[in-house]
């Protein structure tokens, strides 16, 4: 059938938007394990953390990312270099995952990979309201989504965020970006997640089988790891006020209830979080009181990713094995990105590592 | 019209046991085929990745055809 409609010259990802037809879950599913295999393995962390920056994008350019390091080698060097590479190859690999599937599942992987238009669209707001450089911008965007990196660079070169809002018309991004005024950014940025999370769950839909159930459990799970780590923000900055902290939480939380968690003082709201399943993953950071958040928001990251390869286990052939792959590949990049811009900018080793998320 | 029992009775024993062979062929083949096919998928796109997984995709790839040999053993014992 793809190949008939690429005969016919249709674009398969918008053909599929019907979210029915046939899906290669086994040769797909096999093809993504076949990729996670490839992913840095933990023991590459601790020599890492002990090269130079140049040692790093040579050990860059030496694994998986060789291809982008070296077609981006003319344009930038160091750290830009790597930073630009990893983007680049962050986005070609989600673009391989929308080529190799097809049907439900290509339409399901779209459909969470919406994650990065909105991260561009945040990047590009932000960058042109504090007046970064187009290079800058440039350097945060990943072409993940259906946004084409030409199109992000042609919308990164404009003068103005309102001709950014404007460039972004035909998307379904607009009518929310419209109230955009150059001094809300921050309510802008909350709403575009929320309006990412209740889309996902809306193709969701109702979940009947079980590997849609496993689908939703992990999108609610990353919700919840969300919601918690802003709670223990705000927490920790003193509000109590349900009126601050409700317009800031999102919806469709799998064990934590925000509403309730939200009136408590602090000491109460540890006690509460006791009943609910993060309480082990966390306990060890969060009873030294002198811990940072950065500790604990790892900790909390490290029982997302292990559970979500723990459910990928559970439904071997379904979507989630895909989302355990691209919240790992994901993390990883970020773990380099960690690596290298800390090195540069000369932090302790101690504190890099503090940071990263190793599984 | 010739009614069923007049032509099993003009088809005798031989015809009805080529009918009985082929049909054990005809029923293992087409599973041994539906249950190949994911694993040959499956196979494939490990391959696509790592070409050293060919040799065991390969061997996971037949072990399904032990179904058509079973097929086949029958339609030489009913011969």
């Amino acid at each position: 059938m793809r190949l008939l409609e690429r005969f016919r010259g249709k674009k398969p990802s918008q053909s599929d938007k019907n979210k029915k037809g046939n899906s290669n879950y086994a040769y797909a599913a096999t093809r993504v394990r076949a990729m996670k295999s490839k992913l840095l393995p933990k023991e590459s962390y601790p020599r890492l953390l002990n090269m130079g920056i140049d040692e790093i994008t040579r050990f860059i350019q030496e694994s998986e990312y060789k291809n982008d390091v070296d077609e981006l080698a003319m344009k930038y060097s160091g750290g830009d270099l790597a930073e630009h590479a990893l983007n680049r190859n962050l986005a070609l690999t989600y673009d391989k995952l929308g080529r190799i599937t097809t049907g439900e599942l290509n339409y399901l992987i779209s459909a969470y990979l919406k994650r990065y238009e909105i991260w561009n669209v945040k990047t590009l707001l932000r960058g042109k309201l504090y007046n970064a450089s187009v290079e800058d911008i440039l350097e945060s965007l990943i072409a993940g989504g259906q946004f084409t990196y030409t199109f992000l660079s042609e919308l990164a070169a404009k003068a103005t965020y309102q001709e950014i809002v404007d460039g972004l018309r035909k998307t379904e991004y607009y009518p929310l970006l419209q109230k955009f005024d150059g001094t809300n950014l921050a309510y802008i940025e909350n709403e575009l997640d929320k309006v990412y999370y209740s889309s996902l769950f809306e193709v969701i839909g109702e979940p009947k089988s079980k590997d849609r159930k496993l689908f939703a459990r992990v999108v609610a799970l990353e919700v919840d790891v969300k919601n918690l780590s802003t709670l223990f923000r705000l927490k920790k900055a003193g509000l109590e006020h349900p009126d601050q902290i409700m317009p800031l939480m999102i919806e469709g939380g799998l064990d934590l209830r925000p509403e309730k968690l939200a009136v408590l003082p602090y000491d109460e709201f540890i006690n509460q979080l006791q009943k609910t399943q993060y309480w082990d993953a966390i306990s060890s950071v969060v009873i030294q009181d002198t811990a940072s958040l950065t500790a604990l928001e790892s900790r909390l990251t490290r029982y997302y990713l292990e559970s979500a390869t723990t459910f990928s286990h559970a439904s071997p052939l379904s979507i989630v094995p895909f989302m355990d792959y691209i919240i790992h590949k994901n993390n990883e990049v970020t773990n380099l990105r960690i690596i290298f811009r800390g090195k540069e900018a000369g932090l302790d080793d101690n504190l890099i590592k503090d940071q990263l998320v190793v599984i | 019209m010739a009614d069923i029992g007049t032509l099993t009775t003009l088809m005798g024993d031989a015809g009805l046991k080529a009918i009985g062979a082929g049909l054990a062929i005809a029923g293992t083949g087409l599973a041994s085929g539906w249950a190949e096919k994911d694993i040959g998928s499956a196979a494939i796109g490990a391959m696509a990745e790592n070409e050293a997984l060919f040799g065991k995709g390969l061997i996971l790839t037949v072990i399904p055809e032990t179904i058509v040999i079973f097929g086949l053993v029958v339609a030489l014992l009913i011969k």
